[in-house]
């Protein structure tokens, strides 16, 4: 299929941010009509690539070539687009209130008599567009009530609209559930095939690596450690290859639970941000040294219930108990009093603050504490540094200093900054969510470890994630969450993935040993 | 063709190594910024046919060159201090006041009524007395924004400026009805205040309120950059719903953080009172609290950087007046050269980060080069 020509060139380019050398000497051809997949740890550069040829980013070294044409020094999207490149972000860029129509229109709008919007002209340009490339919409809906799955599908729309036929992807299944991920790639293939467009993937998933690509660009450090052909490799190859060593995933440990119930809900209920029941009704025990695991698909409530048990979000029914004790409607501050940590989903928003430095971030919550305040009045600053630096020792988090912000760092590490803070509080009972997620695999083995740790230190672990494989590879026990309802209750190990989705996703209600 | 370069002296400026780069690039910034920002300054006089070599000196000479001028510089840095510093405190902690001219108009009515009725006691009464009224009162009236902000999300910004009217409004009405004072000469005026704090330096505005002001300086500086409770403010000022999550009484803090900076702009307007005109007067303050919103914003809120800006913007104000007299420019002039070099101190940030590109491009250069070599 792909012809041989390459159809973009990177000619050692390198990228330097304050501190960082993201891109370093990079050469890479992408050859016309292929599938191409650029995979890589967090901060290893491939984003910062991409964004180099969308004209987001410029380099500070080298050149970067679109058909044989050199990007100019004042580069930029406009100019990208216009060269037939097209990207699709992590984080949308779309406007909600608008139509579907509207968003794929906005900045080359069809023009009726001179001034008037063509709503007509527009509405059956995207049918047919939906249509060329298997990527169905409803032009007249509103985008704010699409799902995620839909609005991606939007967004590679309004790139495929203005005419590109180079399409850049980066990581599009972070969003996703399982199936829609596997929908997404049939389509992408469909484009690579069927239109001779070239894409390119950017990801660290590597079953999407072998699922999707003909070619596979691996990234470490800002350099391209090799280029190879997806039919020579495996999984295990590239693994090795990002990394810099094995990553040995499937080794299976179980933990020896014991029946002191730790942590009890019961009715749980709460809402979610717009006040409709989200959470409707959640009996659930975790025991000391148990991690159960939640299973769902991404906005059955699962975040709501573990604000709601975190006292972030307001109880509507039900009690939460700790060790016997009701914990209901405390305060986050009392709950953490009591022995509860918690490693909430959204990291930026809620688990870090990005301005505050990786000192100040990993000492929250301690520093009223003796050792960090003299008399309650003093921050004891150089201790609170020492503190900052052993901890970031130990639990491998790179920041080329604990002076710096924390938005500075990259995703894995910035994770891993709010599991040290929150496991070094030693609490009997540890609430995850999405542990993690945008986290390259050489950190997920880390924090992995991690968490079994404290499950054989008798934590009580309640888990939840949209990544099946690490539900199933880490939990003693398995839930799964539809609508705000528990469906299903397994040991883990008595049900397999595909049947457990069944249960995800609504198929079947029974409960299982 | 020969290439441009940077002299040396600004070269080794630039290579300073890593930790020592961070300060040195700040004031390499800083530098260039009072460089362009005088040499701009200097073109807008020229164009209107003034020599800008005497208009300087006279205003350097007028800030700094008699003990008088100094008196006067030093009293408006501890007053453009203080707002600036009340400015600092709240938005360091997440709220934003844009009401300290009400919280100012409030402390100082507060301490003339105080400063008045309390006739007869010794000196140092009065002035704790009226002080803490001053705090009182100006604290009182952050309050109330601060707990609609921090109970109902009621946006601080609005509240705060709309309640600046209110409390200039309500205190004019006080000082020309209920309160006027009888005396002869006085139009629009509360009775004079009983004790007042003595003059340092004769015939200027510097009196003995700077002690209190250094004090209060010390002890909001301490405060935001060496407590637990500064740490803290931090946390929920960067991120409020991380602070909440984290365990902080973000909400307090918060309140906290408000109120002390009512108290300080309560503070400002009770030494007005007490150190210049002795009673309340309708127009007590000229905007003050938008002069320190300036040097807070300027320097992001970094007290340190605060108090030494507010020495910069004081000379640039008192200066200006007596370059007005002096070398005979119109003050229309000397208002732009101001706000020119308030604009290029605004925009010392910006010279820092391509100060900072342009080091590590080079650096990058360097090292290719380096490569190629080998």
């Amino acid at each position: 299929m792909a012809d041989s020509s390459p159809i973009v060139r990177f000619d050692h380019v390198s990228v330097r941010y304050p501190g960082a050398l993201a891109n370093d000497d990079v050469s890479l051809a992408i050859r016309r009509g292929e599938a191409f997949a650029l995979v890589g740890e967090n901060g290893a550069g491939k984003t910062t690539l991409m964004n180099v040829l969308y004209g987001l980013t410029r380099p500070t070294l080298g050149t970067v070539t679109i058909k044989g044409e050199a990007i100019s020094a004042r580069h930029d999207p406009m100019r990208a687009m216009a060269m037939g490149v097209g990207m699709v972000h992590q984080h949308f860029k779309l406007v909600p209130s608008f139509t579907v129509a509207q968003n794929i229109a906005l900045g080359s709008e069809p023009v009726k008599n001179l001034v008037f919007y063509d709503h007509k002209k527009i509405n059956s340009e995207v049918l047919a567009l939906g249509k060329r490339f298997g990527l169905p919409v409803n032009p007249d809906d509103i985008v704010d009530d699409l799902s995620v799955g839909l609005q991606q599908r939007v967004e590679i729309l309004k790139a495929l609209h203005r005419g590109a036929d180079i399409l850049v992807l980066d990581e599009p299944t972070a969003v996703l559930s399982p199936g829609e991920s596997d929908e997404l790639f049939e389509v992408l293939r469909g484009i690579v095939l069927k239109q001779g467009m070239t894409v390119i993937l950017i990801t660290h998933k590597l079953h999407e690596v072998m699922q999707f690509s003909d070619r596979v660009g691996v990234m470490k450090q800002g350099r391209l450690e090799g280029i190879v052909n997806t039919a020579e490799t495996d999984e295990h190859k590239l693994a090795a290859m990002m990394v810099g060593r094995e990553v040995l995933f499937d080794e299976l440990r179980t933990g020896r639970p014991t029946d002191r119930e730790v942590l009890q809900l019961k009715d749980l209920r709460a809402q979610d941000d717009r006040g409709l029941p989200a959470v409707k009704g959640i009996d659930l025990t975790v025991h000391a040294g148990e991690i159960v695991g939640v299973c769902g698909v991404e906005g059955n409530g699962q975040t709501e219930l573990t604000e709601c048990i975190m006292g972030m979000r307001p109880q509507t029914g039900g009690e939460v108990y700790l060790s016997g004790q009701n914990i209901s409607r405390l305060s986050p501050r009392q709950i953490r009093a009591r022995g509860v940590s918690y490693i909430p989903a959204d990291r930026m928003r809620t688990g870090l603050s990005a301005e505050a430095t990786v000192m100040e971030n990993l000492l929250v919550g301690k520093q009223r504490q003796k050792e960090f305040s003299r008399f309650g009045i003093q921050f004891r600053k150089r201790r609170a540094n020492a503190y900052a630096r052993e901890l970031s020792e130990v639990f491998d988090i790179r920041a080329g200093g604990i002076d710096i912000p924390m938005k500075s760092l990259s995703g894995g590490n910035m994770q891993k900054a709010v599991i040290a803070r929150e496991f070094s509080f030693d609490t009997p009972v540890l609430i995850i969510n999405q542990p993690t997620r945008g986290v390259d695999i050489g950190a997920i083995e880390f924090i992995h470890e991690k968490i079994l740790q404290k499950r054989a230190a008798g934590c009580a672990i309640l888990l939840v994630s949209a990544d099946l494989d690490e539900l199933f590879r880490l939990s003693d026990r398995l839930v799964t969450l539809f609508e705000g309802q528990l469906t299903g209750q397994f040991q883990n190990g008595a049900i397999g993935k595909q049947e457990i989705s069944y249960y995800m996703t609504g198929g079947r209600q029974e409960v299982q040993a | 063709m020969r290439k441009w370069r940077l002299p040396a002296a600004l070269r080794t400026l630039i290579a300073i190594k890593p930790k020592q780069k961070l300060t040195a690039q700040y004031l390499l910034s800083l530098l260039i910024a009072v460089t362009l920002a005088f040499l701009v300054g200097a073109g807008i006089m020229l164009l209107c046919g003034y020599d800008p070599l005497i208009c300087y000196a006279a205003l350097f000479k007028g800030a700094l060159g008699k003990p008088r001028a100094i008196g006067n510089t030093l009293a408006k840095t501890a007053t453009l201090c203080l707002t600036g510093l009340a400015m600092s405190v709240a938005a360091k902690s997440g709220i934003f006041n844009v009401g300290g001219e009400g919280q100012l108009y409030f402390g100082g009515i507060a301490a003339a009524v105080v400063g008045a009725r309390m006739a007869g006691a010794p000196d140092w009464i009065i002035i704790g007395c009226a002080l803490l009224a001053a705090l009182l009162a100006g604290g009182a009236y952050a309050w109330v924004p601060g707990i609609l902000k921090v109970k109902l999300k009621v946006d601080e910004v609005v509240t705060t400026i709309l309640l600046n009217s209110a409390a200039i409004y309500f205190c004019a009405y006080l000082a020309n009805g209920p309160l006027k004072t009888t005396e002869r000469g006085i139009s629009s005026g509360t009775d004079s205040v009983a004790a007042s704090f003595s003059p340092l330096i004769k015939l200027s505005n510097l009196n003995g309120s700077v002690f209190v002001a250094i004090i209060a300086t010390l002890l909001i500086w301490y405060l935001m950059t060496r407590s637990t409770t500064g740490f803290e403010m931090k946390i929920t000022g960067t991120n409020r719903r991380f602070a909440d999550y984290g365990g902080i009484r973000a909400d307090r803090l918060m309140m906290v953080g408000m109120v002390l900076s009512g108290m300080l702009c309560g503070l400002v307007g009770m030494i007005e009172v007490f150190g210049i005109h002795k009673r309340f007067i309708t127009n007590l303050s000229n905007e003050y609290y938008f002069d320190g919103m300036l040097v807070a914003m300027i320097m992001r809120y970094q007290p340190m950087g605060v108090i030494l800006m507010s020495f910069f913007f004081a000379v640039l104000n008192i200066g200006g007046s007596a370059m007005e007299l002096s070398a005979g420019i119109s003050s229309e002039v000397i208002l732009i050269v101001q706000s020119v070099i308030i604009f290029f101190m605004a925009a010392q940030g910006g010279i820092r980060q391509s100060l900072h590109a342009y080091t590590v491009k080079r650096r990058v250069r360097r090292a290719h080069a380096r490569e190629v070599r080998t």
